[in-house]
């Protein structure tokens, strides 16, 4: 893998990252205004993993949380730039693997990258934010403490309640996309072998 | 600088003349300790003794407090709903009908909300007092992969014209008959027609980008020259490494204490 | 057309008669199979200011990349024939270097604001910054460029927050101060309104009066009529037409393959039509021409 880093960051993969994130924040903030209970705010960072592999998306998810930090706009996305990381990284490897190739394997992956987003979120929720995420999803994180879980448990289980769903809509649209795409144009991308066939 | 996507207000202010890294790093410091000391009430102390007195050196006092609060409202709301009533196994307070505020989880909503009041107001503070670009150079000269930075700023400066294209998405999906409020599905249906086009229509832009910063020699090898000059006080390298120092201290106690 | 006669120079600057010259160039882009650039031959003396005239799909975009080196550094594909700009072949010499002796400006003026910096002066600073030039020589070539393009009222501005034109300027600026031997641009007003378009234009004259080496390609003829020394009609990726403007824009069988004409020609070719214009004069491509022709 450490011998396609600087094939992955071709001019393309650069100027292709802020497009992404913007991409991230403007589909995140129109989600929001729809009051659908999704985020959707990893678009961009699925699509550079998928484009231009693992290294690439992780850089991604990283400066895109930590961008909506500094920005002001959202600024308790800044301590899970770790977990957008994450994200783009397996958006990678599952790029890599073939997995968008197949509509179900798409929804597995969806599913399998929310599980691990939310186990990854829980310690973060649950010691820096107290176990809250200030949206409808508390409700489930008072649920599982009522039945006796600790914070730590009861924010995973807040976690799968909505994360695998929203990456799921998150790749099936990252799918639909790349599918879209004019051969000529997917042939500037590191990684377009991903999505031939 | 208006356009950017960002919270930098020019203010005649001495925190405003320092250094980036130097807020940079004191952002940091506010960061570690609101969030690794221990005790309940240690995040608040210090926000008074330590932030608090930075944004007044920096006069964006009221709009970090504004910003402040109007970030963690939701939070602190949340923590003391679900961490006080709902502490797994707590002693119970007070009786509110069939619930109950549980003690422990009262003083684990004060000590949650002293968290994230540090985590927000660091952030903040730096984003109010320094700019980007300056803040991306200062990194740069000091090691940061250009790469990096370049991608930074440039996301700072394209989103807010992401967010009009989003928004000009919307209205013309409306006016063909797109239904954006209604029921839940009706809504989640919305989700795709507005999605797909801003995307699609976002990345055939990339390839010319990438031709143009190819024209400007942006992936040359070799020493880059900088336009903009950053002046320091000479105090201030001294006090960063005593900053980073203290901040190093901090964290390796936290993990020594546990 | 001026040959400039070359002293190849110890110490001066070098003068290239051929500034730019083609060689039997056919090209494919990758994943294609028709050639976008078919047998295309043609020298470009310094300092000369050429057209590049023909209908979408003529392959008047791709002969720009491959003067600038883009095609075939950047797009690959299929690159037969030689290709010399400056004196360097383009398939053997690096795209970094290449980029230093050829600007290109093209349609979107978004696309070319890099977005690295926070003012326009900085912005046209960015080439120079990565090429390493001393601070006091990047601000006076910036204030330069600044004002052959008259954009020095914008120079604190922030590059995103400008008109079409504007912006547009400032990505001809952030080209002209790199200093390169020849400028390309690519239909550089096709998505500004007039008044935008008639900026951008000025801008373009003020950098060929200096001196430069200028491709551009236009659809808005009359613009070509008014500044070209030379025009070249493409069609089907060959170049079917080459001279001056006079001829090329009035030639009739061009109509048939895509190229359009002046308003000028138009209204001599009616006139003709009903007998009010002589059969043996020439057809106006500008309207100096016109007036003229009509006078009599």
């Amino acid at each position: 893998m450490s011998s396609r880093f600087k094939q992955d960051f071709t001019t393309v993969t650069l100027v292709l990252i802020p497009v992404a994130i913007a991409i991230n924040i403007a589909v995140g903030q129109t989600i929001y205004t729809l009051k659908v209970p999704l985020y959707v705010d990893s678009i961009g960072t699925v699509l550079v993993g998928v484009l231009a592999g693992p290294w690439a998306g992780a850089l991604t998810g990283l400066l895109s949380n930590l961008i909506w930090g500094l920005s002001g706009l959202n600024v308790t996305y800044a301590p899970y730039a770790a977990v957008a990381a994450v994200i783009g990284l397996l958006a990678g490897l599952f790029g890599e693997s073939g997995w968008l190739k197949q509509w179900w394997k798409v929804i597995l992956a969806g599913i399998i990258t929310g599980l691990v987003a939310a186990a990854i979120s829980a310690p973060i929720t649950a010691y820096v934010f107290g176990g809250v995420t200030g949206s409808g999803t508390d409700v489930i994180q008072a649920m599982f403490q009522s039945a006796g879980f600790a914070v730590l448990p009861a924010s995973f289980g807040q976690g799968v309640s909505s994360d695998p769903l929203d990456k799921t809509v998150t790749y099936l649209i990252v799918w639909l996309i790349v599918r879209a795409l004019p051969e000529r144009f997917m042939a500037r991308f590191p990684r377009a072998e991903n999505l031939k066939g | 600088m208006a356009q950017a996507f960002s919270l930098f207000t020019v203010r005649d202010s001495i925190l405003h003349r320092f250094h980036p890294l130097t807020k940079l790093s004191s952002a940091g410091f506010l960061f570690i300790a609101g969030l690794i000391l221990p005790g309940t009430w240690t995040a608040y102390v210090v926000l008074v003794v330590i932030a608090l007195p930075l944004a007044l050196l920096g006069k964006v006092t009221r709009a970090w407090l504004a910003a402040a609060w109007r970030v963690a409202l939701p939070f602190i709301i949340s923590v003391f709903l679900v961490q006080g009533f709902f502490w797994p196994r707590g002693t119970p307070l007070v009786f509110l009908g069939p619930l109950s505020l549980k003690r422990e989880g009262l003083v684990f909503a004060i000590a949650s909300t002293g968290h994230i009041l540090a985590v927000v107001s660091s952030f903040l503070l730096l984003a109010l007092t320094t700019r980007p670009d300056m803040l991306m150079t200062a990194l740069t000269q000091a090691g940061l992969p250009g790469n990096i930075a370049y991608i930074i700023v440039a996301t700072i400066q394209i989103v807010p014209r992401f967010q009009a294209k989003a928004a000009a998405i919307l209205d013309a999906q409306r006016a063909r008959g797109l239904e954006t409020e209604g029921n839940i599905i009706q809504r989640l249906r919305a989700i795709l027609p507005l999605v797909v086009p801003l995307v699609l229509g976002s990345l055939v832009d990339v390839e010319e980008r990438a031709i143009a910063i190819e024209a400007r020699a942006f992936n040359r090898t070799g020493p880059k020259t900088s336009l903009i000059e950053i002046s320091e006080a000479t105090w201030e390298p001294p006090v960063r490494w005593v900053i980073v120092g203290v901040m190093v201290g901090m964290v390796g106690l936290s993990i020594w204490l546990r | 057309m001026g040959d400039r006669g070359g002293d190849g120079g110890d110490g001066g600057v070098e003068y290239l008669v051929e500034m730019i010259a083609l060689d039997n160039v056919t090209y494919t882009y990758p994943v294609t199979t028709t050639p976008a650039l078919q047998n295309v031959s043609l020298t470009i003396p310094a300092g000369q200011f050429c057209a590049v005239v023909g209908a979408n799909g003529a392959g008047k975009s791709t002969l720009a990349y491959t003067l600038a080196g883009f095609v075939p550094h950047f797009y690959h594909g299929k690159l037969n024939g030689k290709v010399t700009v400056a004196g360097k072949d383009t398939a053997a010499t690096p795209l970094s270097e290449l980029v230093l002796d050829v600007g290109l400006v093209f349609q979107n003026p978004f696309n070319q604001i890099s977005g690295a910096k926070f003012t326009v002066r900085e912005e046209i600073a960015f080439g120079l910054e990565n090429l390493g030039v001393q601070r006091d020589e990047m601000l006076a070539r910036v204030e330069a460029a600044m004002r052959v393009v008259g954009i020095e009222t914008l120079a604190d501005r922030s590059p995103l927050a400008l008109s079409g034109g504007q912006m547009q300027r400032v990505a001809i600026a952030s080209v002209l101060v790199m200093r390169p031997k020849a400028i390309v641009l690519d239909e550089p007003t096709s998505q500004l309104d007039p008044i935008g378009s008639r900026e951008v234009f000025a801008a373009i004259r003020a950098l060929a009066a200096e001196g430069s080496t200028v491709v551009m390609i236009e659809h808005k003829l009359e613009w070509v009529a008014a500044f070209a020394d030379r025009v070249i009609a493409m069609a089907g990726g060959e170049v079917v037409a080459d001279g001056e403007p006079a001829d090329v824009l009035t030639d009739e069988s061009l109509l048939t393959r895509g190229l359009g004409q002046t308003r000028y020609t138009l209204a001599a070719r009616r006139a003709r039509e009903l007998g009010r214009w002589p059969a043996e004069r020439k057809l106006p491509v500008t309207l100096e021409e016109a007036v003229e022709g009509f006078r009599k």
